[in-house]
């Protein structure tokens, strides 16, 4: 049985958190927080609200900075750095509510996903080819909306879509900015459930295109279908980590959900 | 009627370029800037410092010398990107929405009571004058031929600033503008610095901004405070709501009917005895309306931000049109104002 502070398993980590500290006035958010997400797999972040699971992927994607504690990732140290030095690593992160960008269209949004150093100067700008992506990324880009089923909308402005299409370009962009590692927040919050296979399918396309992922969800069905790997988090600390079967019979992990960890019967 | 005309099309030419740098702040960015006025106005006064030579007493002003027009105005452009890059460091930092406006608004009145109290700077309330002609003897050029070669020359350099505005328009630069206007957390997110890039939109509208003042100095000869206070930046802001944020060549259309038909138009209006200034007030309650009116019922403007097409209509897809559905596009035009807490 694994428990308490983390322990690598299987495989090097793409990750390593380490004794994360964060409180805000007198609430402690995050408190001492460990865990390792090991690379090419898909590593669940679950625990009841308020366990700190949002602040924390705050902490690591440098939108909030850490009061202490480490965050490693592929060997370089995170805390400290603003949220687009992060990204420029390699490390991206949605939110729990899509954040398109609504004027864009939905092929904008695509080509805007990609970061390169000086392709966005005011000087290649004006002196450049005069378009947003290359030939050859457009029709990457045409091949992920098509996989996603966006193919048609992507002349619209990507506002117009619905909550279920906007995850779907969430995930689109995210596949064709291709970085090493994503960490979803809830991506099946406001999603028609009937989008889950889809979405799964999707989790699935990110560790075949060599990207580490990190699953915030309160879905546990969906962790149970997706994840390799649990990290149970409860008042800012981790209380668990192991498989997602191992999960049930944990103490801590029953006494945090209260028991209502979901039976295969669900 | 002839002179009447090319002075009004000079005039236009002036505000299409003061207005396609406000676009690049408050159409791209999404930054309601206060202080585009006073880029405008250091623009002018470094202009006329530099070409008009030593002051007579009892006039006062700094520098005092007599420059190359071109080259002046050029210096024109760097101290009014100097003043951006300084207001620009402060407020971009945290300050969005309201809190920009406010910011700048208090960095423009800076600059306005300097520039009319602190007589050394640029002469005070009295301005500065004496700006004839210029580049008339370098290309011999008589007084008679003067404004339309001054025409000329201004709508040269207004098709110049579309062209490579429009470029920066569709580019990776004018996107990424877009972006953080749209929700700058996202942008973050995927690898963009915030901050950097608001503040290069903003340095830029600021030099194009004081490219404006600088052909503007050479069209009226002269600047003072009086000829150019702050709240003309809201005519401006007028034309390119009215033509259509974001959209370049909706900015100069809206310039077109804003700074120079509507403003031109009331000049027509029959004097009302004993009420000189009645006519001239109507002018701005006009802009007042239309300006409400356009922000009720077409806050996208007449030419919408355009939607850039995928080029690629051959294959399988077959992409429909984009933003057809016109209460979307409004729906965009509004939430697009909104101010994104960093």
């Amino acid at each position: 049985m694994i428990s308490g502070s983390a322990v690598g398993p299987g495989p090097e980590p793409a990750l390593v958190v380490d004794r994360l500290c964060k409180h805000f006035g007198g609430v402690i958010a995050v408190d001492n927080c460990s865990f390792e997400a090991p690379k090419g797999k898909v590593t669940g972040l679950i625990g009841p609200n308020g366990a700190g699971k949002s602040t924390a992927i705050d902490l690591i994607s440098g939108f909030k900075v850490a009061d202490s504690g480490s965050v490693t990732f592929a060997g370089r140290p995170l805390v400290g750095l603003p949220p687009h030095r992060v990204a420029r690593l390699g490390l991206l992160r949605t939110f729990q509510s899509p954040r398109e960008w609504p004027s864009l269209t939905v092929m904008e949004n695509m080509l805007m996903a990609r970061w390169e150093p000086g392709r966005e100067s005011i000087w290649r700008g004006i002196v450049g080819s005069g378009v947003a992506g290359t030939e050859s990324e457009l029709s990457q880009a045409r091949e992920l909306l098509n996989e996603f089923g966006l193919l048609h909308l992507r002349n619209d402005p990507a506002g117009s879509l619905s909550g279920g299409q906007k995850r779907l370009l969430e995930f689109a962009r995210i596949r064709i900015a291709e970085p090493q590692m994503v960490i979803l927040d809830e991506p099946m919050g406001g999603v028609n459930p009937v989008l889950g296979e889809r979405m799964a399918k999707a989790i699935e396309s990110f560790i075949d295109a060599g990207t580490t992922v990190i699953v915030v969800e309160h879905n546990l069905p969906f962790i149970e279908r997706v994840t390799h790997h649990v990290v149970v988090m409860a008042q800012g600390t981790v209380v668990a980590a192991g498989t997602f079967e191992s999960m049930r019979k944990d103490e801590a992990v029953i006494d945090a959900y209260l028991g209502v960890l979901p039976t295969h019967d669900d | 009627m002839s002179q009447y005309l090319t002075s009004v099309l000079t005039e236009g030419s002036i505000f299409a370029i003061m207005a396609l740098g406000l676009n690049i702040i408050w159409g791209w960015s999404g930054d309601f800037d206060l202080a585009f006025y006073g880029y405008v106005a250091l623009g002018a006064y470094m202009t006329l410092v530099l070409t008009i030579g030593r002051p007579i007493a009892p006039a006062e002003y700094i520098l005092g010398l007599q420059l190359p027009y071109p080259i002046a105005v050029l210096a024109g452009v760097a101290a009014s990107a100097l003043m951006g890059l300084i207001v620009g460091l402060i407020a971009l930092r945290h300050l969005r929405g309201i809190y920009f406006s406010i910011v700048t608004l208090g960095a423009v009145y800076v600059v306005y009571v300097m520039a009319g109290q602190y007589v050394p700077l640029f002469d005070g309330y009295n301005g500065l004058s004496g700006l004839f002609d210029p580049m008339a003897s370098t290309f011999g050029i008589n007084y008679n031929n003067y404004q339309y070669f001054l025409l000329g020359f201004c709508f040269a350099i207004f098709l110049i600033i579309f062209v490579l505005t429009e470029r920066l328009s569709r580019s990776r630069f004018g996107l990424a503008l877009r972006s953080l206007r749209d929700d700058e957390r996202a942008s973050a997110a995927f690898g963009r610095d915030i901050y950097r890039l608001k503040l290069r939109g903003y340095v830029l509208g600021a030099a194009i901004g004081g490219l404006g003042g600088g052909l503007f100095a050479a069209y009226l000869s002269a600047f003072n405070p009086s000829a150019w206070s702050p709240i003309e930046t809201i005519v401006i802001y007028a034309s390119i709501l009215v033509g259509g944020k974001g959209n370049g060549k909706g900015v100069v259309l809206g310039v077109f009917l804003i700074s120079v038909l509507l403003q031109e138009s009331t000049r027509f209006l029959p004097q009302i005895p004993n009420q000189p200034e009645l006519v001239l007030a109507l002018r701005e309650v006009i802009i007042g309306a239309v300006l409400v009116l356009f922000l009720r019922f077409r806050p996208q403007g007449i030419l919408p931000e355009r939607r850039r097409v995928d080029p690629d209509r051959g294959d399988d897809g077959g992409g429909r049109p984009g933003a057809t559905n016109p209460r979307l596009v409004d729906d965009l035009a509004s939430s697009g104002s909104e101010p994104i807490a960093g």
